[in-house]
């Protein structure tokens, strides 16, 4: 079609809305208008016409009565005086005999979206609730939400609240689920419709006959309900079982959550619900439709956080097929290494290995990593691998010293290579023979976090190293390499001549980062073999300091070279750092995070991204956004909805102890809190009586209550334990906590730091935390 | 659940239709939908869920098509998704074909459909055989009468409408099971699972009560008939018609059938069983010069079962040509742009061995890009048989006329995702 001007487009069509015989003739009339909602629906602006289309309402034509209206909703905005001509015919229509005009007018002036609408639509809406026909019900009640939120934040209307509580009873499924979803816009104030018990049982007695949105709908209405007792708490769910064989996934997943919340003080119903939730998870993972697959997939992985080996016995099902997008396989070896165990690791790392050399470069690498145990958040700032990463609050603390300056990644606790470490490097040190760049690249990073992590294995990827300088050609590849030579570099023979190449080409290296890493590793390597580094040495320092461009490396150079000058034994004590971290003993293998902890994400969005990236999403969605699944009233459920009832009200009086006021949600990461705990003095020390077992996770939600965030905390029953705590006050002072029970004694050791000192809150901030375990002390006695 | 806005958009983003349910999210975000995908291609990480800013784009890929929901709740995805599903599914049913063509050509009854599927955000009426009631293809004949409200869109069973009348009452039940297998290059099985579904085609007059028998373990035993053959059915799911509550009392599978066809139910065994056909290939890839091919296919199901339609595909280097085959049955065609070759034998019965050879000639030149190793492929259908034994023992039909209908059973097996990977 020719593009025309879309003036004259309008013109056109407006002679022709006009034309008498065109109305006269009902096809000819409906084209007209149909060409209009062609161009409208192509983005021409349509606006011109809007008289002439208001007065094309006035036919018995439903068809061209829908367009019309159509029409209507898309321009009232931008011309509100002319659509309140509309009105009128709305208003007509929404007294016709026919239930569908009454209805298909009451929702076009419902969505109407412009100012002093209200006025107009307030009377057909309280008619069409008492309509006849269920259709026009239906309508009405989404209209009360609609008229609502066209007043903006004006007060609610209780009467029409009450009678949409009574059309909860309404015969008609749709309309009773549409009640709760307009109740809860209107109420989204006072913290959304209230599910009472009466409510609550009238919903389970209609949920067989509701449609599979209403089902999903009603189950996550349900999840604001307490049973008021345990024998109420069994009939629901007994209720409920037969949900979780739908075979609507939205509808399995809302009952799974719901039994989840419900079952929140029953672990073992929790994790009898996981095991009969896993044949319908598992279908869903290989569900033809990739979406849906793909979220289930990420579900696992949430469940694999708490229940790890919950599927380990179904790790074929996780294999990937030839076809399969990206997406989903990059999930699927994110599972695989997470259900890794005696029985399957065979297989799996034959399995993984075949996709180490996929033909796609980008699945390859991941699978690489995999292996290595090692999952980067970030590399660079696009290339994350998977925005779905999760990053568990007790992820291992990791730091390393300033001089080897890593990338700071955060290490994930599968960890196939940590407990198989043999057969992982054997793996990747087969790689190394295909003599592919993508892969060796990837294979020497792998091997120098391997290192770092498994000190033993560091005499096999030793061997492995010789040779590999060959296919490197990237940067991080090659500042992998560069690291490891340095550090290990006594153990391998030729690793000054392979740093030498590196030092001859120096001139044509494009990154600064791998000139940065060179002049460290030669330095270290000096150390360790000076005879046959100090020529090359000084070439470089007189490189990077005379002829470099780029401060940074020249700044590093200047530097060394001072360092030098101050005497070897000096650069000795600064450079020689430790080459493994055997100190991440305690962390290393952090605690299964509880079912609790993320029952409340458990389908939403929150799995799919993962909870790394959905915090960077919400925090970019900035404060002003009211979380629409939080209701207000509810803003300390919101922070600990985990609590057991009867200590909810023991911990809430915590807070008022002292003039403290923590910070709520303040989540320090991993790094800062060991930075900040490194550099900070034991500010106070005391230790408390503590008898027998305990469940962490009980403890961790206690201390959430009261605003204290774990950082990190060892399994259940291991001794030592350890867990790590950070609180903020409102005043910006950071108090960090370790909390310490060793084997065999009856106490807990609390260390308590803080960063500015400052008596009386510390005082405060140590009576919260003792009334807090001693609270939990009780309840396990 | 809840969307903000609906999107169709053409492969290149420009958005077909639109339908702005809500209006908490401006519709012009949709121009951050295509560059953000395009980007996160690139990457290398593209997920089915993208955000913008405050908003989520939530999409599925149809034929030429995206249809893109957006939120700026933290909605419930896999509902979400279902409804962009289901919405396919309701366009499929009216133009047969959903794609670019069929949305510009029929965008009158697009925007009619959109608007009874979703109101504010929420899905309504979804089911097509309802809306077609309503919503109908012959919108062109000019009907001034009224149009009238489909009994269904009041009632209480809300997947019946009433009043139905058959001259000749008869359900046709379809037993179909497919399966999935994934056998790795050194030919150990790595996954064998069978999926069943039970597809029924309903012409039965009034509100008739269903009841359908089979020969399911979980019954045999409960009613102490454990020696006669069952099966065990896993991962039961079932039609919203079919009363949940009375199959998990007493494993009874009652229910008010919909009009015309549905799925009843779908189960899952994943007891191993033989590959039903079973593949041995030798690819032997000379370079430079030729590449050959051998394929072994063997029936493992009874003699008395014969398979139909069977499709064994294998994969070619991309830059092959020449293509010389010998069958021992059936056709070998190359088909060059899927870079296979098909090897179809009509009919297969079980016990048989067939041999296929295929030559293929390389160009001297060897191309730079390293080609992936697809598996190879194999479609059959076997009728009167099911791999995992289960049966229709009876299907009772109550209706208060008291009608006489007859119910017909066919079985088939088929292949679902097979697949041999090949070194």
């Amino acid at each position: 079609m020719p593009y025309l001007g879309s003036e004259d487009v309008v013109k056109e069509l407006k002679k022709a809305l006009c034309n008498p015989h065109i109305q006269a003739d009902r096809l000819r009339y409906r084209n007209v208008i149909q060409r209009v909602i062609r161009y409208m629906t192509q983005g021409l602006d349509m606006s011109g016409v809007f008289m002439e289309m208001v007065k094309a309402s006035a036919t018995v034509d439903i068809v061209q009565k829908k367009l019309v209206y159509l029409y209507m909703c898309t321009y009232a905005p931008l011309k509100p005086d002319l659509a309140l001509l509309a009105i009128n015919t709305l208003c007509k229509d929404c007294s016709d005999p026919n239930p569908m005009v009454r209805g298909l007018a009451l929702r076009s002036m419902c969505s109407l979206r412009m100012p002093g609408v209200q006025e107009y639509i307030q009377q057909p809406i309280l008619n069409g609730l008492r309509d006849k026909a269920s259709y026009v019900r239906r309508v009405a009640v989404l209209g009360c939400a609609k008229m609502h939120n066209l007043h903006g934040d004006s007060e609610v209307d209780g009467a029409l609240v009450n009678e949409l509580y009574s059309l909860l009873r309404d015969q008609d499924p749709i309309v009773v689920v549409n009640c709760l979803r307009s109740l809860e816009e209107i109420l989204k104030q006072e913290g959304g419709v209230v599910i009472n018990k009466p409510i609550a049982h009238h919903l389970l007695n209609r949920m067989s006959k509701l449609d599979q949105w209403g089902q999903a709908e009603v189950l996550n209405f349900l999840l604001r309900y307490q049973p008021r007792s345990e024998e109420e708490l069994f009939d629901i769910l007994n209720l409920l079982d037969s949900f979780l064989k739908s075979s609507s996934p939205g509808v399995v997943m809302g009952a799974t959550k719901l039994f989840l919340i419900l079952a929140k003080m029953f672990p073992h119903v929790q994790t009898d619900v996981l095991v009969r939730v896993k044949g319908p998870l598992l279908a869903a993972c290989s569900s033809e439709s990739r979406e849906l697959c793909f979220v289930a997939l990420c579900h696992v992985r949430q469940i694999l956080h708490s229940l790890p080996g919950h599927f380990s016995s179904h790790y074929k099902k996780f294999f990937c097929s030839y076809s399969e997008p990206h997406y989903i396989k990059l999930q699927k070896v994110e599972v695989l290494c997470e259900l890794v165990n005696d029985e399957n690791v065979q297989q799996v790392l034959e399995e993984l290995r075949g996709y180490c050399t996929d033909v796609s470069a980008d699945f390859a690498q991941a699978a690489i990593f995999a292996i290595g145990a090692e999952k980067r958040e970030q590399r660079g700032d696009k290339k994350s691998l998977g925005d779905c990463c999760q990053v568990s609050p007790t992820k291992i603390l990791h730091c390393r010293c300033a001089a080897t300056k890593r990338v700071p990644h955060i290490w994930l606790p599968c960890g196939i290579a940590r407990t198989y470490t043999d057969q992982c490097v054997q793996i990747l040190t087969e790689l190394l023979g295909l003599r592919q760049e993508h892969i060796t690249t990837v294979v020497v990073q792998t091997f120098r976090d391997l290192v770092w992590l498994c000190p033993q294995c560091t005499e096999a990827v030793c061997q492995a190293l010789p040779g590999c300088e060959e296919n490197i050609q990237d940067s991080e590849g090659k500042q992998a390499l560069i690291w490891l030579l340095g550090v290990h570099g006594e153990r391998i023979p030729n690793a000054p001549y392979v740093l030498e190449d590196f030092v001859e080409n120096v001139k044509s290296e494009t990154f600064p980062a791998v000139k940065m890493e060179l002049l460290t590793a030669l330095l270290r390597l000096f150390l360790s073999r000076p005879a046959e580094c100090q020529d090359m040495l000084g070439r470089l320092l007189y490189y990077c300091i005379e002829e470099e461009k780029d401060m940074a490396v020249r700044d590093r150079g200047l530097f060394y070279y001072r360092l030098l000058l101050v005497g070897i034994d000096e650069v000795k004590r600064i450079l020689c750092s430790p080459k493994s971290d055997p100190t991440l003993g305690l962390l290393e293998d952090p605690a299964e995070r509880p079912v609790n902890s993320w029952a409340s994400d458990f389908n939403t969005l929150v799995p799919v991204y993962g909870k790394a990236h959905w915090a960077t999403i919400s925090k970019c969605q900035g404060a002003e956004r009211c979380d629409p699944e939080l209701p207000k009233t509810s803003s300390f459920a919101a922070s600990g909805p985990l609590i057991p009832e009867e200590n909810k009200e023991r911990v809430q009086e915590l807070p008022d102890s002292g003039a403290l006021m923590l910070v709520p949600n303040r989540q320090l990461t991993a790094d800062y809190f060991e930075k900040t705990w490194l550099s900070l003095k034991v500010a106070h020390q005391q230790v408390l009586p503590w008898r027998g077992e305990f469940h962490p996770d009980t403890l961790q939600m206690a201390l959430q209550v009261v605003n204290i965030q774990t950082i990190a905390m060892s399994r259940a029953g291991s001794r030592p334990w350890k867990a790590y705590l950070s609180a903020q006050d409102d005043t910006g002072c950071l108090f960090l906590t370790e909390l310490l029970l060793e084997p065999g004694n009856s106490e807990m050791q609390i260390s308590v730091k803080q960063n500015e000192a400052r008596t009386e809150t510390l005082n405060s901030f140590i009576s919260v935390l003792e009334t807090v375990i001693g609270t939990i002390e009780e309840i396990k006695s | 659940m809840s969307a903000s806005a609906v999107f169709i958009l053409d492969v290149k983003g420009k958005p077909l239709i639109s339908r702005n349910y809500k209006g908490d999210v401006a519709m012009s975000k949709i121009e951050h939908f295509m560059p953000l995908l395009v980007q996160r291609e690139e990457e290398g990480a593209l997920a089915p869920l993208l955000s913008h800013g405050q908003v989520h784009f939530l999409w599925t890929k149809h034929s030429n098509l995206y249809l893109v929901a957006t939120t700026s709740k933290n909605a419930n995805a896999s509902l979400v998704y279902s409804f962009l599903y289901k919405t396919i599914e309701v366009f499929c049913e009216y133009f047969k074909e959903l794609e670019e063509e069929s949305i510009r050509d029929n965008f009158v009854i697009v925007y009619e459909l959109l608007d009874e599927l979703m109101d504010f955000g929420f899905p309504q009426t979804t089911d097509s055989k309802i809306l077609q009631e309503y919503i109908t293809q012959q919108s062109n004949k000019l009907e001034t009468g009224k149009s009238r409200v489909p009994p269904t869109v009041t009632n209480a069973v809300s997947w019946r409408s009433e009043g139905i009348k058959y001259k000749k009452n008869e359900v046709f039940i379809d037993v179909i099971e497919s399966v999935n297998l994934l056998v790795n290059a050194n030919g150990s099985v790595l996954l064998s699972e069978i999926v069943g579904t039970i597809k029924l085609k309903v012409f039965l007059s009034g509100m008739p009560e269903l009841r359908l028998g089979l020969n399911d373990r979980v019954l045999f035993e409960l009613t102490g008939r454990s020696k006669n053959k069952s099966v065990e059915l896993e991962d039961v799911k079932f039609h919203q018609c079919v009363r949940l509550s009375r199959f998990d009392n007493d494993r009874t599978i009652s229910f008010i059938p919909p009009d015309g066809d549905f799925e009843l139910m779908s189960y899952r065994l994943s007891t191993q069983v033989k590959p039903l056909i079973w593949i041995e290939s030798v690819i032997e890839k000379f370079s430079h010069s030729r590449v050959e091919i051998t394929v072994k296919a063997k029936g493992q199901f009874k003699k008395q079962s014969v398979a139909n339609g069977v499709e064994i595909s294998v994969p070619v280097p991309s830059d092959a040509d020449s293509p010389r085959f010998k069958t021992s049955v059936g056709s070998a065609k190359y088909v060059p742009e899927r870079n296979v070759v098909i090897w179809s034998i009509k009919s297969f019965p079980g016990g048989k061995e067939y041999l296929m050879r295929a030559h293929f000639g390389l160009p001297s030149v060897e191309k730079e890009e390293v080609e992936g190793r697809p598996p190879i492929g194999v479609k059959f259908e076997i009728p009167y048989f099911t791999v995992s034994g289960i049966q229709v023992r009876y299907m009772k039909i109550i209706e208060k006329s008291g009608y006489q209908a007859l119910p017909w059973v066919r079985y088939i097996t088929q292949s679902g995702d097979y697949q041999l990977r090949t070194s």
